[in-house]
């Protein structure tokens, strides 16, 4: 592999994989308060329409974005409030959030554009790309950054962020805490129901992201359910990366990565069907062996029997 | 004994009327802000279906798969199962009823028909029983596996759907025809319905006389109340959580192979419009009861065809009954109060 394939496959990994990795670590910030987050894929979609009607309405780049990421957090919003507050079932309301996403998008589409099949503004303003030629000093890795828009640069930096956040502040110790042992948490004083609320908001605000960058980067369209299923990948990658956030952000490029090699497969008449179940696969596997090791150490000692 | 009955009866029928009653409200609401013949759409989503005997064919026909899977999902929700997978067990049914009939189209219809069905059963079955057991033994949460066992099975299918099997005559991810001597017939004094409806009110039916009257389904509903305190009194729990996801699963993969055999004659990757999430919400609306879902998924049925009626009558868009559909799902389990502890 020349240095300039190997910079064009690094340059489709990044690409790929940063609404994979926004949303993995918006489902990750929630699963640390012990919640399965499964609306990431809707709050996703609501930011791409966002974005989209915004800056086709607007031309202001920066209010898009702004507003994709307000609507995520809103819609975070109303699922914390019902679950947190009306103690709807967190699953069967993350699900509502899904289909509460796909179905006003698509009746906002129908009702106020006319256009079921998808949003395509005529002039839609360019989110700011790294300058091509101006990290081209850093052997293969530069060239790969440049043209990548900002939301990647934001997405990689959420990372060690969300890393300090967990780890570092005592805001993300007691949204741990509550996560890990919720009653011991509230005997603690920690307010269990404010720090999944949190918890749930971050997971909005990378949500929106996510969908910004799915929409904004260079389609500069949105399309019904464009989402398809990134934010389940997220998700997977966030279960096989077991909540860490350096380990879900390894997943989720390895996840992107396979997404990106299922595009070149394709090419040597592999179905893409099977590298993109991967991810799914590798959750279900990792899930699978991490409670297996759980269950073979907990497992009652069997000397005495074989003693006997 | 018969006020208890009839006690009841009310309790699982309230519920569930309760929400529909509710989220029609909520409809017409909107239906009233968008278009200035909101009784004219609303005449349509509802009634229309019953408007002539072809209407009303294809309102049992989306009736019957709904009603299904929402039995499957209460068979897994009272052992205790949160099982969301009843998509890809749908699919699952649907293809292996498919490649069955298509590929063994050599057989005498009398073999090749129950085999067919016993092939989607057996497909849905399995995909319950995965996450069944991997639940029962190793602890995996059981959400997570059926979430992505749900699309994995939807890739395969269209993997299935876009080559192996592919119509190449026809456009899209469509299988070939299975033979027409295996169609199953329609309701003899209703044309075009298929006869898999009726099959699926037997079975709730069924459902409800096997959870409710029989000491397997009181030891099925123990495992799914209290596991602890089953397993003290000897209930086998586990055997019963997998047994449970296996009929879930099998009634799942039932609608996919009923789907097939009755409506569709072949596989075709979008049939379903979310099936699977659907069935659940009725399933959640009728509170778990097999009967209160026959009903649940009726209405449910009446509003999905009814949205199209509505649509071609009137400016009201379709897509108003997903996002109705997105705001009973998420409203659905929500208390009226709010919980008094702290928030």
């Amino acid at each position: 592999m020349t240095a300039l394939q190997l910079t064009q496959l690094l340059q489709s990994v990044l690409a790929q994989s940063t609404p994979i990795l926004l949303s993995a670590l918006a489902a990750m910030i929630t699963l640390r308060a012990n919640i399965l987050n499964v609306a990431v894929e809707g709050m996703m979609l609501v930011a791409a329409f966002t974005a989209i009607a915004v800056g086709g309405l607007t031309g202001s780049v920066w209010l898009a974005l702004a507003c994709a990421v307000v609507a995520a957090i809103v819609m975070s919003q109303l699922l914390a409030l019902l679950t947190l507050r009306f103690g709807a079932d967190f699953i069967v309301a993350g699900l509502g959030i899904n289909l509460l996403a796909s179905g006003g998008t698509l009746f906002m589409l129908e009702y106020f554009y006319n256009t079921p099949g998808g949003l395509r503004p005529i002039a839609f303003p360019d989110i700011w790309h790294i300058p091509a030629g101006a990290l081209s000093f850093v052997p293969i890795l530069g060239p790969a950054f440049e043209g990548q828009s900002l939301i990647v640069l934001l997405g990689l930096l959420a990372i060690p962020a969300c890393h300090v956040f967990l780890y570092r502040t005592p805001t993300g110790a007691n949204l741990r805490a509550a996560g890990e042992e919720e009653h011991a948490a509230r005997a603690a004083g920690i307010r269990v129901g404010r720090m999944k609320a949190l918890s749930v908001g971050i997971s909005g605000l990378l949500s929106g992201l996510a969908g910004a960058q799915l929409a904004m980067d260079r389609l500069h369209f949105f399309l019904p359910d464009m989402t398809s299923g990134r934010g389940f990948v997220g998700l997977a990658a966030t279960l096989f990366g077991a909540g860490e956030p350096w380990l879900t952000a390894g997943a989720s490029l390895l996840f992107g990565f396979f997404g990106a090699l299922g595009d070149r497969l394709q090419a040597f008449n592999l179905p893409s069907e099977f590298v993109l179940m991967l991810p799914y696969l590798a959750a279900i596997l990792g899930l699978t062996f991490a409670r297996w090791r759980i269950h073979l150490l907990s497992r009652p000692a069997r000397v005495a029997e074989e003693a006997a | 004994m018969m006020q208890v009955r009839t006690r009841r009866l009310v309790q699982a029928l309230g519920g569930p009327l309760a929400a529909i009653v509710l989220t029609l409200a909520l409809g017409f609401v909107l239906v009233a802000a968008i278009t200035d013949q909101p009784i004219e759409a609303y005449r349509e989503l509802l009634f229309a279906n019953f408007d002539s005997l072809g209407n009303f064919a294809l309102f049992l026909n989306r009736a019957t798969p709904l009603t299904l899977i929402a039995l499957g999902v209460i068979f897994s929700f009272r052992a205790g199962i949160f099982n969301v997978g009843g998509e890809g067990q749908l699919y699952a049914g649907a293809i292996s009823a498919t490649v069955v009939g298509v590929y063994l189209s050599g057989l005498t219809p009398f073999l090749l028909l129950p085999l067919s069905i016993l092939a989607g059963v057996i497909a849905g079955g399995i995909l319950g029983w995965i996450p069944g057991v991997l639940k029962v033994r190793l602890a995996v949460d059981e959400v997570v596996t059926t979430l992505m066992l749900n699309i994995i099975t939807l890739l395969a299918t269209s993997y299935l759907a876009n080559g192996v099997i592919r119509d190449r005559s026809s456009y899209g991810a469509v299988s070939r025809m299975v033979p027409q001597s295996i169609w199953l017939p329609s309701i003899p004094w209703v044309p075009q319905a298929t006869s898999g409806f009726i099959v699926a009110v037997l079975l709730a039916v069924a459902t409800w006389v096997v959870l409710f009257r029989t000491e397997w389904g009181a030891e099925l509903r123990a495992a799914g109340t209290n596991l602890r305190f089953a397993q003290a009194v000897g209930v086998p729990a586990a055997r019963r959580i997998i047994a449970s996801m296996w009929i879930a699963g099998g009634l799942a993969g039932l609608a996919g192979a009923l789907y097939v055999l009755g409506i569709g004659h072949r596989f075709e990757q979008n049939f379903s419009p979310a099936y699977g999430l659907v069935g659940l919400t009725c399933a959640l609306l009728a509170r778990i009861h097999p009967i209160g879902a026959l009903a649940t998924a009726l209405f449910y049925a009446m509003m999905l065809n009814g949205a199209a009626y509505m649509q071609i009558e009137t400016d009201v868009p379709r897509s108003l009954v997903n996002l109705l559909t997105g705001l009973l799902v998420l409203f659905m389990t929500a208390r009226l109060r709010a919980a008094p502890r702290e928030a």
